[in-house]
């Protein structure tokens, strides 16, 4: 089915679908239409053989109806001529996760193998583009199969008066009931582990602020600072933690988390030949993780036929105070986790795209248009190594 | 943690060109990541738009158009394939709207209508009709065996005004679709067509202008591969008696038209689109709606006289 979005903007006191009554002004009358009239479109080029290009080159069987399908967004003006907008989503989707299969080897596919995910949402923004000010909310759910999710947001923004610049503030409140699936040996009659399954909360509440600034056309400027707050919850139910003593446990972290992100970017348009974009932000939890992420990307038109863009992201971590590595935590304490995620690590990643387009075709092929190349190396200082290639290949 | 492994992405490819055709702003703009290749595939596009021109004018009298005219009620003439099949697809248009749309539109007799805002009172209805007289689609003879048309009375006179941007539109996109351009718009002065989705992978959203004001826009929708044209009195029209009068005239009374603000179209061809635009906003929106509710592919916005939108049943509000 073809999907048509259509937002209507404007101070309109009513929206009908079709009938209204009729207009005695007109000299025109309501009749039925022939069958070959009713499917006007289908056969307008008929006439004429294949006219498949003009609706997209796949073929006039392309030509989907779309009753029924169009969507309407409604955007309207209020009194004082601020722009509102409300908008609904349902969204659903599916997807595969290989690795939470390792919940229960016994199961070939296990329910989350396949999860169907639904999630509606509803929003609403108000904006006064006189003021250079914008307000809204937002509410939403997700649900999965061992996992619901309901959110709440509020945000608002302001523009300086030249509109060069813009505060944003973000304040919102995610709360989650997560069902607690732990691996199989340790589900009941395994294991004196007093956390069995069931369910919990978690509850996520966060303040994002962000203040942008234009430079001048070419350069432009971001400050990022987050706050926020989470509780209930935190662990990871199936992350299994041995002991010295070789006893084997859940991951058990601390029921509340408070976690401070703070960034800046800096983009640079130096003409349509070069473009920088850069990216540095500093971490820190209650949990003892303290963090540094430095990003830079270039993109460098060297002729309009070639191109080169590297990129390098560095990102140093220290670990959570209750991370221990395998067979190394001591009975008795109150929390302890074994996830490398949240050991000590740093990182580096780097690589660059080349992408030719020469005028008379790559290696002088007419047809094959243009050439692109991306390469990758990711490393991290406990164990995880990657390198990551794509080519793009366009072939007209 | 902040850390993922995905690759930087290229940066914008949209190329756009916006230049005076047909007596109208063309804009078009392609996806093409090589800018010189862009530009030779856009001036492909000029080209075809511009031997379209060339084809429908009535300012060259070599045109085929003004060959018709120049031998209206006197003697068929011979035109290329590509003529006939758009005079045959206008007709079936004519027939199909109860002649609101018709190609001899330009018959009308010019010094009865010197429409302009100064207009006081509306025209008496006998002289009204009397300037329309030769305005009737079921003059133009087709003859498609010997490829010839004839206009059967003396002063009659066709043109595709209705019709022509829309057409061009269509051929410039198909040049341009041959060509391997995956994603595109060509705008042909409001009538435009746009296949394909942008860099985002998302469709392209077009605006609506908002009959109040022509440089706002009262809506904007999200398509692919379907065409968009919008018909309105935003500017031509007079107030007589407190109502609001476009300077389309019903080309069977020969009044000119009120009740509707505006009328947009969406289909699959640009040139349908177009061409059934106007001719809605002459039938007024109970028998336009009711016309277009029965035809398949074809979705369409009304704003009448009192601002209130009406769609077509194929529209849903969320």
């Amino acid at each position: 089915m073809k999907k048509i979005c259509l937002t209507v903007v404007g101070l309109y006191i009513g929206l009908f679908a079709a009938f209204s009554q009729s207009n005695t002004d007109s000299s025109y009358r309501s009749r039925k239409l022939k069958i070959e009239e009713i499917n006007l479109v289908s056969s307008y080029y008929h006439q004429e053989g294949d006219h498949a290009a003009v609706t997209g080159g796949i073929g006039s069987q392309k030509l989907t109806d779309f009753s029924n399908s169009l969507e309407v967004k409604l955007i309207r003006y209020d009194r004082a001529n601020r722009k509102q907008t409300w908008s609904a989503d349902i969204g659903l989707d599916h997807y595969t996760s290989a690795s939470s299969d390792k919940i229960d080897p016994k199961s070939v596919s296990s329910a989350s193998y396949a999860d169907t995910r639904i999630y509606p949402s509803f929003s609403f923004s108000r904006e006064n583009e006189k003021k250079g000010t914008e307000w809204g909310a937002g509410l939403s759910y997700s649900g999965e199969y061992d996992y619901t999710s309901i959110g709440a947001s509020i945000h608002g923004s302001k523009k300086t008066a030249n509109k060069m610049g813009e505060l944003t503030v973000k304040g919102q409140v995610y709360l989650d009931q997560i069902s607690l699936i732990y691996p199989i040996e340790l589900r009941d009659g395994n294991s004196t582990d007093p956390l069995k399954r069931g369910g919990d909360s978690r509850n996520s509440y966060s303040l994002a602020m962000s203040w942008s600034q234009i430079i001048n056309q070419r350069f432009q400027l971001a400050f990022l600072l987050d706050l926020v707050q989470q509780q209930g919850y935190l662990s990871l139910p199936f992350n299994r933690v041995y002991f010295t003593d070789g006893t084997v446990h859940v991951e058990r972290l601390p029921d509340s988390r408070f976690k401070v992100p703070l960034g800046f970017r800096a983009n640079y348009f130096a003409g349509d030949r070069l473009v920088l974009r850069s990216y540095y932000r500093y971490y820190f939890d209650n949990w003892g993780l303290t963090a540094h992420t430095a990003s830079l990307e270039t993109s460098v038109k060297i002729s309009p036929f070639f191109s080169v863009s590297p990129f390098y992201r560095f990102y140093q971590q220290t670990g959570v105070d209750y991370f221990e590595p395998y067979l190394t935590h001591t009975p008795g304490k109150d929390f302890y986790t074994s996830n490398f995620d949240l050991s000590k690590f740093t990182s580096h990643f780097f690589g660059s795209g080349i992408r030719l387009a020469p005028p008379k075709g790559v290696f002088g092929i007419q047809h094959f248009n243009s050439l692109e190349l991306r390469y990758g190396h990711y490393s991290r200082s406990n164990t995880l190594q990657s390198n990551i290639v794509s080519v793009h290949l366009k072939w007209k | 943690m902040n850390n993922k492994t995905t690759l930087p992405q290229e940066g914008n490819t949209l190329v756009k060109r916006a230049l005076k055709l047909m007596g109208n702003r063309f804009e078009i703009s392609i996806q093409e990541s090589d800018s010189e290749r862009a530009e030779e595939l856009i001036q492909l596009a000029v080209d075809e738009i511009r031997r379209i021109e060339a084809l429908l004018t009535t300012y060259h009298p070599e045109s085929e158009t003004n060959r018709i005219n120049e031998m209206a009620g006197l003697a068929p003439v011979e035109v290329s394939t590509e003529f006939i099949a758009l005079i045959q697809r206008a007709q079936r248009i004519a027939a199909l709207t109860q002649g609101a749309f018709d190609l001899s539109y330009g018959s009308i007799d010019k010094r009865f209508w010197n429409f302009d805002a100064g207009m006081k009172s509306l025209p008496d209805p006998i002289l009204a009709k009397k300037a329309v007289q030769l305005i009737n689609y079921q003059n133009i003879e087709i003859d498609p065996l010997n490829k010839t048309v004839f206009l059967k009375e003396k002063g009659m006179r066709i043109g595709f005004g209705g019709i022509g941007k829309g057409y061009a539109a269509d051929r410039a996109k198909e040049v341009l679709v041959k060509q391997g351009v995956k994603s595109g718009i060509v705008n042909a002065a409001g009538d435009l067509t746009a296949w394909g989705k942008q860099e985002n992978g998302e469709p392209w959203t077009i605006g609506i202008a908002d009959p109040r004001a022509a440089s706002h826009l009262f809506s904007y929708i999200n398509i692919t591969d379907m065409s968009v044209a919008t018909s309105g009195n935003y500017e031509k029209f007079v107030e007589i008696g407190g109502k609001r009068y476009s300077h389309t005239i019903d080309p069977r009374t020969g009044m000119p038209v009120s009740g509707i603000k505006s009328v947009t179209i969406i289909s699959p061809y640009a040139e349908l689109s177009d061409a059934l635009a106007t001719p809605v906003m002459v039938m007024g929106k109970a028998v336009g709606l009711d016309l277009l509710n029965q035809m398949k592919q074809v979705a369409a916005l009304i704003i009448d006289e009192n601002n209130q939108l009406h769609t077509t049943k194929n529209i849903q509000v969320i």
